[in-house]
């Protein structure tokens, strides 16, 4: 038997999870349609879908619609679900796995420094670097650069002779995220004028959402959802002490670096795309886990998929609330998430804590 | 925060008019002459002590003609150097570089002012901002100093403000003599812009995350002076962030972007390939004006060059 997040035996979860698990899987694709359909220019349900049925088999319908409409679907409105989807569940997941990793239920996907070091990156890319007219912006290889440097430095910094205990690593985390944050603030003084494109930045979301980035962000995440899928449900076994965990043949130390690094991978890859979105790789863990429980085998790729549909729907909501003008996507989800973790919380606290 | 807003301009009060009020009620209130012969013409009043009210609503009395000025804003900054006492100049606000000279003056920090700086250059007048009201103004103010707020919301409020900043400096004449030449170009401008028989659409591009111009902001005023159709004309807000795909389908004839060079590098050509641009008229037509961002942001006497700038990529062809 395995133990859940406080070392309580895991409540046999397996026997309702599949019918859940299949409603989500549902959930989230009818999430993606209702998001590509609506948006602030308000385009025709059936036309939305003519547009794309035409593109995915050139010829099949005459096209009696405007060339911009076509633009506003595949150019701006598709790119921009799939790639809230993408990163939405890169946070989730990550933040599931550093929770089950640090045994934290307060730990989130910038807790090793991912964060403060992809905006560091970021700032010196939009203030240090003369601004060049580039068809690809170089803030979203500086702002990774920086996200897997600040992991990698955690990470010496936590390491404790061959052991990487939990604690130390959580204190590099956030020693050097402060650290980093200070110098980000010191470079944004520096910025003068270019101030604003760095807090344009560090708001995060998904204006301007290209298919490029979609590709710049789709193998980092694939590689990175593998990894934390493939060894992440040996996180039921990192619940239990070290010790213990050692004797029933799990090498803690080489698992932890795995999933710490597979998490900061793809962390990193969606902070460089979308900016710094918080509370969904907090709050979306822990809903799953309400939900379904706490066993990481299933709980990983439950996380993922619910993450791509919770960024999905509040982007959706960002960009159509107060049209023309855009709401920060951060702002909804911890608009929404936060009260709605809450009401689960305090429905289930009592079964699942 | 519920909302995106670019931290540019905060709120004023208007004085428009209360001048030419002030001058009536002084004259109604004159104690009527013995004798109603002719008289020569009186000389002028003396310019000090001036009393002045600016746009925090702060009634101001400087008593000798200023000569130790600081400002807390380039365009401010700009505005003296215009009255011709640039000299004067004891300390200027960062980003202060035009005219270049004001790049050599010292520095003591914009939106946060450096107020033990400010203090030791002993100033006997201070030119503040609408965005110093809530942390600088008062503390300068409470340790004796003379402060001065300006903050314009259109042109008209502007060349009060300058009239304003020429009594308190005892530069009536060359405030009056700016004025008038800024106020006869943009009649000029105005009266091009009236023989245009188009009103096209424009986005106007602070930042290419799309923060653009929307009601209550200088440049939206300039934009409709200039006839043409502000696209974010709708917005709820002075600073809005527009989606894109409210942008394409409002189809924009003119693009203006001011992110340009060291503000933002973008160029006529960057925007171009931007993906999914290319159905929106103003790229296909080839109308994309970069235009210097000081020359709209600064409500400043350059903002006649800016507002020209604007009129012209509406409307070029009535200014060939």
């Amino acid at each position: 038997m395995t133990a859940g997040v406080h070392g309580r035996p895991i409540p046999t979860a397996r026997r309702r999870t599949l019918p859940a698990a299949l409603l989500l899987v549902g959930l989230v694709v009818a999430v993606g349609l209702l998001a590509v359909s609506f948006g602030p220019v308000r385009i025709p349900v059936p036309t939305v879908w003519a547009i794309i049925l035409n593109r995915l088999i050139s010829g099949l319908i005459e096209p009696d619609w405007p060339p911009t409409l076509a633009t506003i679907v595949l150019d701006v409105r598709l790119p921009r679900v799939i790639l809230a989807g993408l990163v939405g569940s890169a946070l989730a997941a990550a933040g599931a796995t550093y929770q089950g990793l640090f045994r934290n239920p307060l730990a989130d996907p910038y807790i090793l420094g991912v964060a403060s070091g992809a905006a560091l990156g970021a700032s010196l890319a939009i203030v240090a670097l003369p601004p060049t007219p580039l068809p690809v912006s170089p803030v979203p290889a500086l702002a990774f650069t920086g996200a897997v440097l600040a992991v990698a430095a955690v990470y010496l910094l936590g390491r404790v002779d061959h052991r990487l205990p939990t604690t130390t690593l959580i204190l590099a985390g956030v020693a050097v995220g402060s650290f980093l944050s200070a110098l980000n603030t010191y470079v944004m003084i520096l910025g003068g004028n270019r101030i604003v494109q760095v807090i344009a930045w560090l708001l995060g979301g998904f204006t301007g959402a290209t298919w490029f980035q979609v590709t710049l962000m789709l193998p980092y995440l694939l590689a990175g959802l593998l990894v934390l899928i493939a060894f992440g449900y040996r996180l039921n076994v990192l619940q239990l002490e070290d010790e213990e965990a050692r004797q029933l043949g799990v090498d803690v130390d080489r698992l932890r670096l795995l999933l710490a690094v597979g998490g900061a991978l793809i962390t990193a890859a969606a902070v460089a795309v979308s900016g710094i979105i918080g509370f969904v790789g907090l709050v979306v863990p822990h809903l799953v886990r309400l939900v379904f429980g706490p066993n990481y085998r299933t709980l990983l790729p439950l996380t993922a998929l619910a993450g791509a549909g919770f960024m999905v729907l509040a982007d959706l909501a960002a960009r159509t609330l107060l049209s023309p003008v855009e709401v920060p996507v951060g702002v909804v989800t911890a608009f929404v998430g936060g009260p709605f973790f809450l009401f689960l919380l305090q429905r289930r606290k009592r079964e699942v804590f | 925060m519920f909302y995106r807003g670019l931290p540019l301009r905060a709120f004023g009060r208007r004085v428009r008019g209360f001048w030419l009020l002030l001058i009536l009620l002084l004259a109604a209130c004159a104690p009527p002459q013995g004798a109603p012969a002719p008289q020569p013409p009186s000389p002028p009043a003396p310019a000090f002590p001036a009393t002045v009210t600016d746009d925090d609503g702060q009634t101001v009395t400087i008593e000798r003609e200023p000569q130790r000025l600081i400002t807390l804003a380039p365009s401010n900054t700009e505005i003296v150097y215009a009255l011709g006492i640039g000299d004067r100049l004891v300390a200027v606000s960062d980003y202060s570089d035009y005219p270049p000279e004001a790049a050599a003056k010292p520095e003591v920090g914009y939106i946060r002012v450096d107020i033990e700086r400010v203090i030791a250059y002993n100033p006997d007048l201070i030119l503040a901002t609408g965005a110093h009201r809530q942390q600088v103004t008062p503390q300068l103010r409470q340790r004796g100093l003379k402060v001065i707020t300006l903050d314009p919301k259109n042109i008209d409020h502007l060349f009060d403000n300058i009239l304003l900043v020429g009594r308190a400096t005892g530069q009536t004449a060359a405030a009056e003599k700016l004025v008038a030449d800024l106020k006869a170009r943009v009649q000029q401008i105005e009266a091009k812009v009236r023989q245009a028989k188009t009103r096209p659409r424009v986005f106007f591009e602070l930042d290419k995350s799309l923060f653009t111009v929307g009601p209550g902001s200088f440049i939206h005023d300039m934009i409709v002076r200039a006839g043409g159709e502000n696209i974010a004309g709708d917005a709820d807000r002075p600073y809005p962030q527009l989606s894109l795909e409210v942008l394409l389908q409002r189809d924009p004839e003119v693009i203006i972007i001011t992110d340009i060079g060291p503000y933002g590098g973008e160029t006529p050509e960057s925007v171009r390939a931007r993906p999914g641009w290319q159905t929106i008229s103003a790229v296909k037509n080839d109308r994309i004006v970069p235009i210097n961002p000081d020359l709209v942001n600064r409500p400043g006497p350059r903002i006649v060059d800016g507002f020209e700038a604007i009129a012209r990529a509406l409307h070029p062809e009535v200014f060939s």
